[in-house]
């Protein structure tokens, strides 16, 4: 069975200049231990699907099942690492983020610091645990971001283009750690971007999105590479080909 | 940033606030003896003679104790007052709707027109001023109050729903220390407020307290008595700002680099 359906899933909001359809009819089965790359351009809906699965909106038609069960609303099988830094707590330091899902289930102090200590380490950041979000740069506050989801050992990773606001360089030393904490856990990853590098780097299988309004699926390619992946390499340029194949008539009449 | 240049910065802080206020004098001092030349306007030196004697005489403590006590008791039952409200109104809708008329009716009412009927309903005793203060304070706070947690960023509320937090973890362990930067700034604007309130509280109905001593200075005409109180004032003023500015960027100054 797998871990995520989604069946004919469909999103309308209506608001006081009409109704405004972000997804349409969008149908898909995530199996347990894959990475799920979500692939489209700005506008298609791809993060309204991350958000429906996160439970943050509700369908306006079809279904959303985990583990067989509807998702009605956020919870803590369902980890979330948010585009933007804006989620972390600045009022807490880079371990008390990391724990703060233990914290809430009442773990504690001592055995919420040690867990959190390790997904601190997971992330690379050692040392680094008693600074608050504002002394630490994007790319290790999105560190800390990932450690604060994996700590409180969700069912599945929703990942919303986490990278998207990194420096190119950045950008790239966090796939490649992402795709090593991925081969380490085996966590289930729903991972949304507009970057077709990015999907083929990282993911089992991307899933190409049709432009918006009313985004659907368009199409779903395993990506069969060995990991850690050779961005220079033929096989990979091929899956590169391939995606942009895919993608090159959404991207031209989308803005 | 290093020890070394925290170390440097808060000197050259001081430094800075010590040579403002010697310039302050130092141009009080000139436009006193060369530009107004007059009995009526002081200089500092004499103010501070006076100052000298009404402490020896245990007067200036006496006021200043009699204002701050007012202050502080106003101020904090206002804030007792306002916080809860304000918490209740940026969180619930309809508490919005029911009490935002309110402190949108009341916070043009000032509470220097409020002196009396706080003066009819309370006498001239303590009580009066202690409402004027808490009047004053409690609307400020309850508008920064609500709009701290109007502004606690929705990613902030999201990320701890998916990490299994209830809506009252939300609110205990989320929108409240997200608000508390916003509570303490509208504090601190409350007590701003608060300064101008007690003395015109106490010019007109009082026994003691530094409005008192600007009146009957007045009445006397004992111009220095009348510079010592302002000084006083601004000085009271001046660091009781300084605390909270300190309490802000202790619990907040990490990411809210404009307080």
């Amino acid at each position: 069975m797998a871990l995520v359906t989604l069946e004919g899933v469909g999103k309308t909001y209506r608001g006081r200049t009409g109704a405004w359809e972000a997804v349409r009819d969008f149908s898909l089965d995530l199996a347990e231990g894959e990475f799920f790359c979500l692939l489209g351009t700005s506008g298609c809906g791809k993060t309204t699907v991350l958000n429906m699965v996160a439970g943050f909106e509700q369908p306006s038609t079809g279904r959303i099942l985990l583990d067989g069960s509807p998702v009605e609303r956020p919870g803590a099988d369902r980890g979330v690492v948010f585009q933007g830094h804006d989620s972390l707590y600045d009022w807490l330091t880079a371990i008390e983020n990391i724990g703060f899902g233990l914290r809430l289930r009442g773990m504690g102090r001592r055995d919420r610091r040690a867990k959190a200590e390790h997904y601190l380490h997971m992330v690379g950041l050692d040392g680094q645990g008693a600074k608050h979000p504002s002394e630490l740069s994007g790319g290790m506050k999105q560190r800390i971001q990932i450690a604060r989801a994996l700590a409180n050992d969700p069912r599945i990773l929703l990942m919303d283009e986490p990278f998207g606001a990194l420096d190119a360089m950045t950008r790239a030393v966090l796939q490649g750690e992402l795709s090593r904490i991925w081969a380490e856990t085996r966590k289930t990853v729903l991972f949304i971007t507009h970057d077709i590098e990015e999907a083929v780097a990282l993911a089992t299988r991307v899933g190409v999105m049709k432009r918006g309004p009313g985004g659907t699926l368009k199409a779903v390619i395993p990506v069969d590479l060995p990991f850690p992946r050779e961005r220079t390499s033929d096989a990979f340029m091929a899956a590169f080909r391939e995606v942009h194949a895919l993608i090159h008539d959404e991207i031209h009449g989308a803005h | 940033m290093t020890r070394f240049t925290v170390r440097t910065e808060r000197f050259a802080t001081i430094a800075g606030y010590v040579a403002g206020f010697v310039l302050l004098f130092l141009i009080w001092h000139l436009a006193a003896v060369y530009l107004v030349k007059s009995v009526l306007f002081p200089p500092p030196i004499p103010v501070f003679d006076r100052a000298v004697v009404l402490i020896e005489d245990n007067i200036l403590q006496e006021q200043i104790v009699a204002s701050m006590r007012r202050i502080l008791q106003g101020f904090l039952l206002g804030s007792v007052i306002g916080i809860p409200i304000g918490l209740a109104i940026g969180s619930f809708r309809i508490v919005r709707w029911l009490l935002e008329p309110w402190t949108e009716f009341f916070r043009f009412i000032p509470a220097v027109a409020m002196i009396t009927v706080a003066v009819i309903w309370f006498g001239i005793g303590e009580e009066s001023k202690i409402f004027l203060i808490a009047y004053t304070t409690v609307f400020v706070v309850v508008i920064s109050t609500a709009a701290g947690v109007g502004a606690v960023g929705r990613d902030k509320i999201r990320a701890a729903q998916c990490l299994g937090a209830s809506r009252l973890q939300v609110f205990a362990l989320v929108a409240l220390p997200a608000t508390v930067p916003y509570i303490l700034t509208g504090m601190r604007l409350a007590m701003a407020n608060a300064f101008v309130t007690i003395v015109a509280a106490e010019l007109i109905a009082s026994n003691d307290g530094l409005g008192k001593l600007l009146w009957d200075a007045r009445l006397f005409m004992q111009v220095e008595d009348i510079f010592v109180a302002l000084v006083a004032l601004g000085l009271l003023g001046f660091l009781t700002d300084r605390v909270f500015r300190l309490l802000i960027r202790a619990f907040a100054g990490r990411f809210n680099a404009t307080v």
